[in-house]
């Protein structure tokens, strides 16, 4: 089947400064070149996005992630149509739906309703096509009674609301959504996504470009990590996802840290976090159900009679997922100035496919003073090998009383070592 | 398959003639929607122009000999204001058309002429409901003065009048639509030129060409035989012949071609350089 979209070695220059000379320059280049002579630009220009491939098949949801500046919306208003690229081609099959800004082209006196049609037609439905989908539109916004107020009166979530549900109804062949749902109530977003799926069920290609990454998991089927201006990475979310955070937690983790920041002065310093298997060996993804150690590796300038350490884990540097502190086991070390480690043993880490970043604080228990305290920078993968998107992989099994009978499936272990290479 | 980077002119305005209706349509329901006389402002306007230049000319100033004009004064001046309001509301919001539209120009992609030609637009209706009141003025001073009004076959004509107005309208609005994106001072300059544009016409006395500079000027002018046409085939019966018109007409249509092509051209540069 033929590619809905195709980006081939696409570049796009931006000029760097103010674009616009004065109205004198103007007028004395054009003098200039009119005569035959050479004009260069004062200005210097810069890639904002370089020698970027990729295709999408219909069907397919390709996200695109990548830190601020990185080319994600010049690669969206390149393929929209609205910026044109310096290099290479962009082929689009069919038609094509940007909802970029879906409140762009909304009036603030114009009710709701009259809003649809506005929006829809800047998008790019005819008048039929609209009426036909109106009472569709309405019930998804969920706006209800208010569709006959100006649009002014709404609040911020319900113009979202409204703009997404009229763009949501444009029948595209692609659909390009760059950071729209990150307004609208939770209730909205969940409707939105699966507003979505559908839609690349049926055959719509979808490019997403988001920060949200585990929105971006949940919908993508391949992703694109974009990092100044070129093409990363590209491969299955999951993997994009480690290594977009790899290279954003390495960049914090470089960044220079006060260890102890009240006192200002250093009294200790974390070294490393390692992360062990069953075996001893160091590793940097572990399954679930498998017991994992946790390292600390760190150094000490003056004796400290009552330490406590402690860490926690970020999922994919969101949500505090764990914390854990000696002291709430009711531990605490008597430490001398020098290195040390200390370790945590865990039978298992039963949490949800992702990556994870780690922080650790060290503590002095009788002064409660701060000894040393590192970024969210120590990465741990966990691969549960697509058996769910959750937060957590429970320990469980599942059974059956008497009116049915549980069939096991051959569970192909070989499998189970690869991903973790 | 398409690339984004071609697509065809004329079939991608068919394609979006809805979005031009729907924006059209947006800019008067905006603009009469708080206020207390809605549409009656598109009357209102031209007719207190009317009555101002009415005073001018027959009470303030005494023209030496008087103006040199076969039909009450008030009538001669609305027939000018009205075309005149519609040229200059016309130009004055094409020119702000991108840059006000911003947000649209910036994240959605539509063909830009768009945004002109729905200014355009929406002058053009101001335009109809103050051209349908010339009726009832035509009636007055048909009924209650010594002036008598001729009906004849001419005012067939006036749709040709309209579409060549409308012609030069829009590829002067694209020209200046584009260059204001570029220069802001465009704006500014052009709410000048357009009151200096006026007297350089017969919106509100009747130009002659005397052989002199200024004479010369007028003529060449491509409203001045626009705005005169409008006399000749509704009130004057006649059909506006001769040359004046007819090199109008091709002014009208180089500059549409031109404006377009340029404003073609330039489209794709808009959305970083605005």
């Amino acid at each position: 089947m033929a590619a809905a979209v195709r980006f081939s070695n696409v570049g796009k220059k931006f000029r760097r400064g103010a674009v616009h000379e004065s109205l004198r320059d103007l007028l004395a280049s054009t003098g200039r070149r009119i005569i035959g002579r050479e004009v260069q630009s004062k200005r210097p220009t810069f890639w904002a996005l370089r020698n970027l491939e990729f295709e999408i098949a219909p069907g397919e949801a390709l996200g695109i992630i990548g830190p601020n500046g990185a080319g994600k919306s010049t690669a969206l208003k390149l393929l929209a149509g609205i910026l044109r690229a310096d290099e290479g081609t962009i082929n689009v099959n069919g038609r094509l739906a940007a909802l970029i800004e879906v409140n762009a082209g909304m009036h603030g006196d114009l009710t709701g309703m009259e809003n649809i049609f506005l929006t829809g037609a800047i998008m790019g439905m005819t008048r039929a096509e609209i009426k036909s989908k109106l009472d569709d539109i309405i019930e998804f916004s969920g706006i209800g009674e208010f569709i006959h107020t100006p649009v002014k009166r709404y609040s911020t979530g319900m113009q979202a609301r409204l703009g997404f549900s009229t763009a949501a109804h444009v029948s595209p062949d692609v659909l390009l959504v760059d950071e729209v749902l990150s307004v609208g109530d939770v209730a909205f977003r969940h409707r939105c996504e699966e507003r979505m799926r559908e839609m690349v069920a049926s055959g719509v290609a979808l490019i997403f470009v988001t920060h949200n990454l585990e929105q971006m998991r949940s919908i993508c089927h391949r992703t694109l990590v974009l990092d100044g201006g070129k093409s990363a990475f590209v491969g299955s979310p999951a993997d994009a996802v480690g290594h977009y955070l790899k290279a954003t937690m390495t960049r914090v983790g470089e960044m220079s840290y006060v260890d102890n920041p009240r006192t200002g002065k250093t009294d200790g310093r974390v070294l490393a976090m390692k992360f062990l298997a069953n075996d001893g060996r160091e590793v940097e993804c572990v399954h679930p159900t498998e017991p994992l150690t946790m390292q600390i590796d760190f150094e000490l300038d003056r004796d400290v009679e009552r330490l406590t350490v402690e860490t926690a884990l970020r999922r994919d540097g969101g949500e505090m997922m764990v914390s854990l502190n000696s002291r709430h086991q009711g531990i605490t070390f008597k430490a001398p100035a020098g290195r040390h480690d200390v370790r945590i043993d865990l039978p298992a880490f039963p949490l949800g496919g992702g990556n994870y970043f780690a922080i650790v604080r060290l503590w002095d228990a009788d002064r409660s003073e701060l000894l040393a305290e590192t970024p969210y920078k120590f990465m741990l993968q966990v691969d549960d090998q697509g058996k769910g998107t959750g937060l957590l992989s429970l320990p469980h099994e599942w059974s059956a009383l008497r009116t049915i009978e549980p069939i096991v499936a051959n569970q192909t272990h070989a499998a189970e070592e690869i991903p973790c290479l | 398959m398409y690339a984004t980077s071609a697509a065809n002119p004329f079939t991608e305005l068919i394609r979006y003639r809805q979005l031009l209706a729907s924006l059209i349509w947006r800019d008067l329901r905006v603009r009469y929607k708080q206020s207390m006389l809605g549409m009656a402002w598109a009357v209102l306007l031209p007719m207190s122009m009317m009555l101002i230049f009415t005073f001018v000319f027959t009470r303030a100033v005494k023209v030496v000999g008087g103006l040199d004009i076969t039909m009450p004064y008030p009538l001669f001046a609305y027939t000018g204001l009205v075309p005149w309001t519609f040229f200059s509301a016309s130009l004055l919001g094409s020119v702000n058309s991108l840059v006000a539209n911003r947000n649209l120009v910036t994240k959605v992609y539509f063909p830009r002429e768009v945004f002109p030609f729905s200014s355009i637009g929406s002058a053009f209706a101001d335009f109809f409901i103050a051209g349908s009141v010339l009726v009832g003025l035509i009636g007055y001073f048909h009924f209650f003065t010594r002036w008598t009004f001729v009906p004849s076959a001419a005012i067939a004509f006036l749709p040709i009048v309209v579409l060549v107005q409308m012609t030069f309208t829009a590829g002067l609005g694209m020209l200046l639509a584009m260059a204001n994106l570029f220069y802001r001072d465009v704006r500014q300059l052009l709410g000048v030129a357009i009151q200096l544009w006026m007297f350089l016409t017969c919106v509100v006395y009747p130009i002659k060409n005397d052989g002199s500079w200024w004479g010369i000027v007028a003529v060449c002018n491509p409203m001045t035989p626009i705005i005169k046409a409008y006399r000749q085939c509704i009130l004057e019966g006649t059909i506006p012949a001769g040359g004046a018109f007819a090199s109008a007409c091709v002014t009208a249509v180089c500059t549409f071609v031109l404006g377009w092509w340029a404003f073609r051209k330039m489209s794709h540069k808009f959305a970083e350089c605005i």
